[in-house]
């Protein structure tokens, strides 16, 4: 179960972001951004091999003393953002692996619709919705 | 109390222990070498289960064999037995050797054998004396009975060595033999004693979920392991045994979170008592230790591993994680910490190992070292904050005697731990920074800049900005407003940069805070404006700030201006002026459509928007921008993204040298990015021309807001919409100025100035009548304003009835209104000096006067012509009607001055004549001169007086009765010759015949007078010439006659042919004057190109031809005279 789930712009602008707790929001904000430096910093290195360009899971991207935060980065740069709190230790890789799959999917699907004009904030309520659902591990 | 508990030194000494037995005073002096020797070289080592082959370096520890501390096979601690036996000995006499040395080795290698040991070695020490050289003989000396008896199969268990003790090159030879001997055989059996231990150690692993197995227990074990390849100088396989360690620990733990917790565990569930630090490097292991304790110890082992083989960063970049894990297991473990605590271990964990780092910094790895130690600093400044406010040492605060007392407790629970030489340890660092507020505070900001200077120069900017908050709230706790807001404002940039809006405005509540705090009210007040209008914000909060930026603008005494960007959005512009071109002194009205974001109603004292004239960049920029609608709307003001852009793909085609094609590709010149600024400070604009609220005070809602802003167009020109500027009290709101023009055009109409004729053209000497019409412009003239009018020479005008006309006239416009329209008879009379006249209008609101020209036509048009009889001379005058307007005519004279009378030949009733167009009346006057006398040239004057014929309806027509005249000049017109001809039959004949032979009498009489003239001259030439199809001349037909001598008479006679019938009129016959070629008598000078003579014509009425119209009846030629031809 993770805790804070954000959709990053490749503008490194926030286009939807969602808490379990939505009092922890801001902070939770500041983590999300400062995990952008890391972000940037793997997509600049340029050492990826051909093999794993496709490779979209980042992992972990930093952890903190009470959260880790994972990355995921679409091919057209979009951020997919997991924090989970880090003594939950019943996530494994695999399991935020496909967590990232399905935000993925879902938010192709709401690229999709003829109603949301890309790059903008997503305020869709059902996706909203999917995207608890996801997080929440249900 | 001070660090762990010491325990035995030896037993970390993992090297091999031998054994020793027989002669122990010779190994005794080959020990030291031997201890020195072993492990300078490496040995290969070979393992089973595919692991690689390494070199490693073995060493060795010796003790006196006895047989007592000798292992068993089956002992799975053979690692820490003696594992390898040597025997020494000198004896090089087989008969000693026979009777001592040979029982001896025999008790030991029994002892060896019962116990299953196959290590062992017997070395013979041969001190090289020469006698042995002349023993050629096998199977004497010592070394091979030993062989013979030990190890008939094993040679390599013996060997001799000569005493290395003599330096010769024999010795060093079997002294490396010897080494190498050992070495190899020493390894061979530590490694299986190796694989003994890890076999157990497997095992004993496995059995780590049974009860009463102990993880402490097991560590030893491991790190025993981990210990014997770290003598063998595997560092790396070294730290696998530690890691491996580290995740069963971690593992362990988060079993027992989940599951049942471990029985061993709960020795760790013990409340803290010390939190020491790392201790890096010396670390060695309490008995019972507490979980940091062990934590630390595995990490300081790991770390050593790491810079054993030289990965500083490495170890770095673990320190967090490793950290992290720590602080996770305390919570899992539920394990009790005094507060500040884990804080101090944290930062000390922090601060040893940045220390550690920094010894290994340089500068070729400044890249590597910042970025593993970054997330390091920020966590040690981050937790030094944190035990400052704990212990009430943050500024403005005072710690209370508890805090005190925290203090004390958190000095005494880390310990002492002096730092190396010269360098404080971060232990005294932070008992330091502790002590007092002052040193805290400089700790901590030099802490926080570092890490913020870490992370800028690997590039995580927006972590050095969140550390840059942290600083930036503490420099406000300090009251260093500057200094805070400096970090906010970097921070807020960094966030808007980014789009994260909420970031960004709850930073700018902070930005307001901090002006606030520092009571600039100005900056107070744009991050009030900044604030009210953040729609992330609560609306309570924004409203709070709104209304202390009004109260506050009230304070202000200079205009504040702060750019829209987001506190005001505009929608849509437009102009709503059709086309937009305004006329002079008409209003420009625009309309703007703003979305106000502002949280309540903004009474705006006033809203201006700027008119920029038309400059050359505008010219130039046209193209680029023009909106042919006069509405921007939002997409518009949006400054176009540079990523989303086209790019500009061109085709690029390469050819050969033969002009065949290469390559065809298409390419994208890289689009030049320019870095996005979004803090454009608006530019001055200048608020001298703009559009303004006609109703003020203006409201403007919350949300979107039409206003309608209008401005009297006074100068002419073409503006640019610029900046709207929305002003509350002394704050001025101004947008950027619009990227898409929208422009204004005011135009003026100027008066304009007509003279127009009526349809029928212009006449001269006739007083007619001009259209002079005026058409005021798009704005008024002045009142006293006067058009004046100059015409040319001979021509006068009047615009007053029954005024005289005048050559000049200054007129005042009655009507001054914008387009009235003015017009004005102007009378016209024109002389007719030259056809074509004009009016020069000189208009006050031009600077040129305007010339109009006008093109007037002849009333009548006269001809004469002299007529003639013998000396008698008559005037001819024909006048002709020009216009289709009637005119009468009157009383026509003709007045010769110089005495000659002229009489007119008068036609009865031709007083009033009418004449118009196609009409014409001659006039003739016979001019009284004598013959005789020479008559001067003459200058005739005709006059007739006009008058129009006026139609009833057309009365405005002038009337007046005027004089028309002609002057011309009549010279040469005096008869000089009279010429007289007749055509007579030959003689004898009766008739003039066709086809005959007549005669042509010429007869040229000169004129009475001509004797008196001087100048007349005297020859003349005579031409005949006749009709060709009437008469044929045969011979002369031209001569020369001279009157110089006498005056007489001269007749000629000519031969002519009739050649036709009937009644012919007379040949005619041409008098020309005669110049001849050299004629010296002449008073002229002549060229004397002149060879020529020369032929002049006589004017009309010199030469008067008596027989002109005579005729002569030719008959039919007889047939007898044809015959005779």
């Amino acid at each position: 179960m993770a805790v804070c789930a954000a959709i990053i712009g490749k503008d490194n602008s926030p286009k939807y972001f969602t808490c379990l707790n939505p009092d922890e929001e801001l902070g939770f904000q500041y983590k999300v951004l400062s995990s952008l430096d890391v972000i940037e910093e793997k997509l600049n290195s340029g050492n990826k091999s051909v093999s794993d360009t496709r490779e979209l899971y980042l992992g972990m991207l930093y952890s903190l003393e009470k959260h880790k935060i994972y990355g995921y980065v679409s091919n057209t740069k979009i951020k997919f953002i997991i924090v989970i709190d880090s003594t939950n230790t019943s996530l494994r890789d695999n399991e935020i692996r496909s967590m990232f799959r399905k935000l993925h999917s879902i938010y192709a699907d709401n690229v999709c619709n003829p109603f949301y004009i890309p790059d903008e904030p997503i305020t869709s309520k059902s996706f909203d919705k999917s995207v608890k659902h996801i997080i929440s591990g249900i | 109390m001070n660090g762990l508990d010491s325990t035995d030194a030896d037993s970390t000494d993992r090297r091999p222990i031998i054994t020793c037995a027989g002669e122990l005073e010779v190994f005794s002096a080959l020990e030291d070498s031997l201890l020195q020797a072993l492990p300078q070289e490496p040995c290969e080592w070979r393992r089973s289960l595919g692991r690689p082959v390494r070199n490693v370096h073995i060493g060795a520890s010796f003790i006196p064999f006895s047989p007592s501390g000798l292992p068993k096979e089956s002992q799975w601690d053979l690692i820490r037995q003696p594992l390898f036996h040597i025997y020494w000995t000198e004896c090089t006499d087989i008969d000693v050797y026979k009777t001592t040395v040979k029982d001896d080795i025999e008790s030991w290698m029994k002892e060896i054998v019962t116990r299953d040991l196959s290590d062992w070695l017997i070395v013979v020490v041969e001190n090289y004396d020469g006698k042995r050289a002349n023993k050629l003989l096998p199977r004497t000396t010592v070394l091979d009975k030993i062989r013979a008896d030990f190890a008939p199969k094993q040679g390599d268990r013996c060997i001799s060595v000569i005493n290395p003790g003599r330096l010769e090159t024999r010795s060093a030879d079997s002294w490396r033999g010897l080494v190498g001997r050992v070495r190899h055989l020493v390894l061979v059996a530590y490694a299986k004693a190796v694989v003994k231990l890890e076999d157990h150690v497997r095992h004993q692993r496995e059995k780590r979920n049974e009860l009463g197995w102990n993880f402490m227990d097991y560590f030893s074990l491991q790190e025993e392991l981990a210990q014997v390849l770290e003598m063998l100088g595997l560092y790396d396989e070294a730290l696998v045994q530690y890691d491996e360690l580290d995740a069963l620990f971690s593992q362990f733990v988060v079993n027992g979170h989940v599951g049942e917790l471990a029985v061993w565990l709960s020795q760790f569930q013990k409340s803290l008592e010390r939190w020491h630090g790392l201790k890096l490097g010396s670390g060695k292991l309490r008995k019972e230790p507490s979980l940091l304790e062990l934590r630390a110890y595995l990490f300081s082992k790991q770390a050593h591993m790491l810079l054993l083989i030289n990965k500083v960063w490495e170890m770095a970049g673990r320190c967090l994680p490793f950290l992290h894990i720590c602080m996770k297991e305390l919570l899992l473990l539920d394990i009790n910490t005094p507060a500040g605590a884990t804080s101090c271990w944290l930062f000390l964990a922090c601060m040893e190992v940045l220390q550690t780092c920094d010894r290994y910094n340089q500068a070729d790895q400044v890249e590597a070292y910042s970025a593993n130690t970054a997330a390091l600093w920020a966590y040690a400044s981050q937790k030094l904050r944190e035990l400052g406010e704990l212990c009430g040492l943050m500024p403005g605060q005072s710690p209370t005697s508890e805090q005190l007392h925290l203090v004390v407790g958190l000095s005494a629970g880390m310990g002492d731990c002096p730092g190396r030489s010269g360098e404080s340890s971060p232990t005294d660092k932070l008992k330091k920074a502790l002590s007092s507020q002052e040193a805290f505070n400089k700790n901590y900001l030099e802490l926080a800049e570092l890490a913020m200077g870490t992370y800028k120069h690997i590039g995580h900017l927006r972590s050095a900005r969140l550390i840059g908050l942290e600083v930036a709230s503490f420099y406000m706790l300090l009251g260093e407003t500057q200094k805070a807001a400096a970090f906010l404002g970097d921070a807020f940039r960094t966030f808007e940069l980014d789009g994260w809006q909420e970031l960004a405005a709850h930073t700018q509540i902070k930005l307001a805070e901090c002006y606030r705090k520092a009571g600039d009210t100005r900056k107070f007040i744009s991050a009030c404006v900044a604030v009210s209008v953040a729609a992330e914000i609560d609306n309570l909060i924004r409203w709070s700030y709104f209304d202390e930026m009004r109260k506050c603008l009230e304070t202000l005494d200079k205009s504040l201006v702060v750019p829209f960007e987001d506190v005001i959005k505009i929608v849509n512009v437009s102009v709503k002026n059709n086309n937009g071109v305004v006329m002079q002194d008409n209003i420009i009205e625009v309309q703007l459509v703003v979305e106000s974001n502002f949280p309540r109603e903004v009474v705006c004292t006033n809203i201006f928007m700027t008119l920029e004239p038309e400059t050359k960049e505008h010219k130039k920029s046209k193209e680029k921008a023009v909106n042919s609608d006069r509405t921007i709307i939002v997409k518009d003001l949006k400054s176009s993204e540079l990523l989303l852009q086209r790019l500009h793909m061109q085709r690029h085609l390469d050819y050969k040298e033969d002009k065949q094609i290469s390559s065809a590709s298409v390419i994208c010149k890289n689009a030049s990015f320019k870095r996005k600024d979004r803090t454009i400070s608006p530019q001055p604009c200048n608020f001298e021309a703009c559009l303004e609220v006609t109703k003020l005070p203006s409201v403007l809602t919350p949300g979107s807001n039409a206003i309608k802003l209008t401005k009297k167009a006074t100068e002419i020109g073409r503006y640019y919409l610029g900046h709207v500027a929305i002003n509350v009290g002394k704050l001025s709101l101004l947008s950027n100025s619009f990227n898409v023009k929208l422009s204004v055009e005011v135009k003026r109409e100027e008066p304009s100035l007509r003279l127009d004729k009526g349809e029928d053209a212009l006449l001269f000497g006739l007083e007619q009548v001009l259209q002079l019409s005026l058409t005021i412009g798009s704005y008024a003239v002045p009142e006293d304003t006067t058009i004046k009018l100059t015409s040319s020479r001979g021509m006068t005008i009047q615009h007053i009835p029954e005024e005289p006309l005048l050559s000049s006239l200054e007129i005042p416009i009655k009507n001054t209104d914008p387009y009235n329209v003015t017009n004005i008879p102007l009378r016209v009379f024109a002389e007719p000096s030259s056809s074509e006249h004009q009016v020069t209008l000189i208009c006050p609101w031009s600077s040129k006067p305007v010339p109009v020209m006008l093109s007037f036509n002849s009333l009548l048009t006269v001809s004469w012509k002299l007529h003639t009889v013998q000396h008698r001379k008559f005037i001819h005058i024909t006048v002709i009607g020009q216009t289709d307007q009637k005119f009468e005519l009157s009383s026509s004279r003709l007045d010769i001055r110089d005495q000659v009378k002229a009489v007119p030949l008068v036609v009865a009733d031709a007083v009033h004549q009418v004449i118009h167009s196609g009409v014409n009346i001659s006039y003739v006057w016979e001019i009284l001169i004598t013959s005789s006398v020479e008559s001067p040239p003459l200058k005739a004057q005709f006059f007739v007086d006009y008058s129009a014929v006026v139609d009833s309806e057309d009365s405005s027509l002038d009337t007046n009765t005027r004089t028309f005249s002609y002057n011309f000049d009549i010279t040469n017109y005096q008869t000089l010759y009279i010429v007289e001809t007749n055509v007579e039959p030959t003689k004898g004949n009766e008739f003039c015949r066709v086809g005959a032979l007549c005669n042509l009498n010429l007869c040229i009489k000169p004129a009475s007078h001509m004797l008196d003239s001087a100048d007349v001259e005297n020859a003349l030439m005579y031409e005949v010439l006749a009709e060709p199809t009437v008469w044929a001349v045969c011979g002369r037909t031209a001569g020369v006659v001279s009157f110089e001598t006498d005056m007489e008479p001269q007749t000629i006679v000519l031969d002519v042919m009739p050649l036709n019938n009937g009644f012919l009129p007379l040949p005619l016959v041409r008098l020309s004057k005669y110049i001849p070629a050299d004629s010296s008598g002449s008073d002229k000078p002549r060229k004397s190109t002149e060879t020529h003579p020369r032929l002049e014509p006589f004017s009309p009425g010199q030469v008067y031809n008596i027989s002109k119209g005579q005729q002569v009846h030719v008959i039919v030629g007889t047939i007898t005279e044809a015959n005779v031809l």
